[in-house]
């Protein structure tokens, strides 16, 4: 055991010395994003300080200020028009008066709820805010990506290099080797994605006004399609919510390496990288157009929620957790419960892709 | 003296093309063996398994009485092994490709690393990146690779590969004060017969994956035969005349101008009539003294100046 030690210090120095323009040119882009969004923030509210922190309940209590009016607009508008039969549109929903009034007032009780009990949306924290759109969104599916080429490389690049002789030949078992270089890419991508985190956590600690608490409770929807509120909530301290978060997004990190590796133990360094990255980012276009079919034919977005639990769905399962911004509630396929079934899927496509690569490697030939 | 490496009735194919066929050598301890054979023998297949990166289909390799394959994290402590082109990290010096290779041994040891350096005669480009490297430099960064750990077992592929001849005379050097000064066991394939002849106590012949001959120099050169070199003034007519005497072999020889003939019987004045009394000229008529590339001709069938000119068996991609 004492020798795994070396083998993954030889295997981030291989990296860090083949690769480090990769990270620098990856910290320079987001170091510019955020230049540029800041510039854009002094553009729009002619100030270069943060704004004013708003706390959670104001709100809070803002929405139910709003949802108060919008009901008297609709039994307003109920009065005038003395009927019943008439349809208002509340967000993509045609809803009756009645219904609408109904829905206004449940969300109005759902907030007083969050109020009483000291329970804040989770949308309401900076850190939650960031972890959803650094782990869940664009930023996680292009690091995937490129976690994806790195890990390709990892037996594939020493096979072309012809190091693979010298590797395999010395005493480390092929076990150590494997188990070495995977957790060797873990290991930089844990520290990329947490570095990206931090980043974009600055960035909206900065919009929010204040980097906010990290041990208040939060509520996340079971169901995200539903308004958060008794019956549809989980409770768990916000740094728990961020770890979940982070350990999702990791998983998804996990499986794509699994994958690479797999790829990598089969062929060559290019080989293995175009395979890699045709898959990455094909099969989510692929999957694009599928959805689309299905709803041209059905009419429903729901006919094509089966596709989440494939693989390349699934690889940033934290986009499912909560919509992003704002604190409605989001399309169907989100919420706790699609994201636990997301990270189950992803568990076990990962162990499949890992366990795969190493009944390979360790039987694998090298003709040269 | 105990047995190193035992291979036993080893044989390995590729898809249909048989690598290997049940192929028996031992390297004792201490010794320095010579692997002969063509291109395509199975000579690199052979030593991919001692290496433990194939398995045989059939039969066993040994290295220290560990099996190469299946108990090989403790067969690869008694050697260290140069492959045909070696390869190394380009993005690294030759020194950091040194450390990277010996963690895999356990704690660095600088002093070892640049006493190698210093013994392949690197120091002066230890530190620059192995992508600036000649072909030579990676084969001298190679041996010292080899020769992390102090292995008891030298496995070298082609080891002249890519080397002057000065780097080939300093090799032959080194390898001989390693065997003598410090008791390594060589296990050494070449194509380079004079420096199998120079440095080798035994050698063994395989062809076509097969073990055509095995045992110590001295007895192989006493291989009863006869070889001559016989300067013409028609190469191609003398070749054709000579071929078509009864148990004569022949070849165009190292220098224009000549023929070499092989022949198991002493047939000088037989060949030597048969070719004036075809008008070829013939300026002179040696007899040369049997070689370790006649035997090796003798045994394959190949001659050593177009190693390739025997079918090689294609070994596919895996």
């Amino acid at each position: 055991m004492s020798i795994l030690p070396s083998l993954i210090r030889n295997e981030l120095e291989k990296t860090w010395r083949s690769r480090w323009i990769v990270f620098a040119v990856l910290f320079g882009l987001f170091l510019l994003i955020a230049a540029g969004l800041y510039a854009y923030f002094v553009h729009l509210e002619h100030r270069w300080t943060p704004p004013a922190a708003v706390a959670w309940q104001s709100q809070l209590r803002d929405e139910i200020a709003a949802n108060q009016q919008n009901v008297a607009g609709l039994e307003q508008v109920k009065q005038q028009t003395q009927q019943n039969g008439g349809t208002v549109r509340v967000g993509r929903e045609e809803l009756t008066i009645d219904q609408a009034i109904a829905q206004a007032n449940q969300a109005i009780a759902n907030d007083r709820y969050l109020i009483d009990h000291n329970i804040a949306p989770v949308q309401s924290f900076a850190i939650a805010q960031a972890s959803l759109f650094a782990l869940g969104g664009i930023i996680m599916f292009l690091l995937t990506r490129i976690f994806g080429w790195l890990a390709s490389e990892q037996i594939a690049g020493e096979r072309s290099d012809r190091t693979i002789t010298i590797l395999l030949s010395r005493p480390p078992s092929r076990n150590q080797v494997l188990f070495a270089k995977a957790f060797a890419s873990f290991l930089i991508s844990l520290v990329v994605v947490l570095v990206t985190l931090l980043i974009v956590y600055a960035m909206f600690s900065f919009w929010y006004g204040s980097p906010g608490s990290l041990t208040d409770q939060a509520g996340v929807a079971i169901d995200g399609a539903k308004p958060l509120g008794p019956g549809n909530l989980l409770q768990m301290p916000i740094y728990l919510f961020v770890l979940m978060c982070i350990g999702a997004a990791m998983l998804g990190v996990l499986c794509v390496q699994g994958m690479s590796l797999l790829i990598s133990v089969l062929t060559g360094r290019w080989a293995a990288i175009g395979i890699v990255l045709a898959l990455l980012f094909g099969a989510p276009l692929v999957s694009t157009v599928i959805a689309g079919i299905l709803f041209l034919i059905s009419g429903s977005q729901d006919s094509s929620h089966f596709l989440n639990y494939i693989f390349f769905n699934v690889l940033a399962p934290v986009g499912s957790v909560a919509p992003t911004f704002g604190n409605s509630t989001a399309a169907a396929g989100s919420g706790i419960n699609e994201f636990t079934v997301e990270v189950e899927t992803l568990a076990v496509w990962t162990l499949g892709f890992f366990f795969a690569a190493w009944l390979l490697f360790r039987r694998k030939q090298e003709a040269g | 003296m105990s047995a190193v490496v035992e291979v036993e009735r080893l044989s390995k194919s590729f898809g249909r093309v048989r690598a290997l066929s049940e192929v028996s050598f031992g390297v004792d301890e201490g010794e320095v063996l010579g692997f002969l054979g063509p291109n395509g023998a199975g000579k690199t297949t052979t030593i991919r398994i001692l290496l433990g990166l194939l398995h045989g289909d059939g039969g066993t390799a040994k290295i220290g009485g560990h099996d190469c394959w299946t108990d090989h994290v403790r067969a690869s402590r008694f050697f260290g092994a140069t492959l045909e082109q070696p390869g190394f990290y380009g993005f690294l010096s030759g020194r950091d490709n040194l450390r990277q290779f010996a963690r895999m041994l356990g704690p660095v040891d600088e002093k070892q690393i640049t006493a190698l350096l210093d013994l392949v005669g690197m120091t002066e480009r230890a530190d620059d990146k192995v992508k600036r490297y000649s072909m030579g430099m990676r084969q001298r960064l190679a041996l010292a690779q080899a020769l992390l750990g102090k292995p008891r077992l030298l496995v070298l592929d082609e080891p002249t590969n890519g080397l002057d001849p000065n780097g080939i005379h300093g090799l032959r050097i080194l390898l001989r004060k390693l065997a003598t000064e410090q008791g390594l066991t060589i296990f050494f394939s070449s194509h380079l017969l004079s420096e199998v002849e120079e440095l080798c106590d035994r050698v063994v012949v395989l062809h076509r994956g097969e073990v055509k001959a095995s045992g110590p120099l001295s007895e192989l050169m006493n291989v009863k035969g006869y070889r001559y070199r016989i300067d013409v003034s028609d190469v191609d007519k003398a070749l054709e005349i000579v071929r078509a005497v009864d148990g004569a072999r022949a070849e165009p020889g190292t220098i224009k101008g000549s023929i070499s003939v092989t022949a198991d019987d002493d047939i000088a004045r037989q060949i030597n009539y048969a070719l004036v009394s075809a008008g070829v000229g013939v300026d002179q008529l040696v007899r040369t003294e049997k070689g370790l590339e006649d035997i090796y001709i003798q045994l394959t069938g190949v001659p050593v100046a177009s190693p390739l000119s025997t079918p090689v068996p294609s070994v596919p991609a895996q």
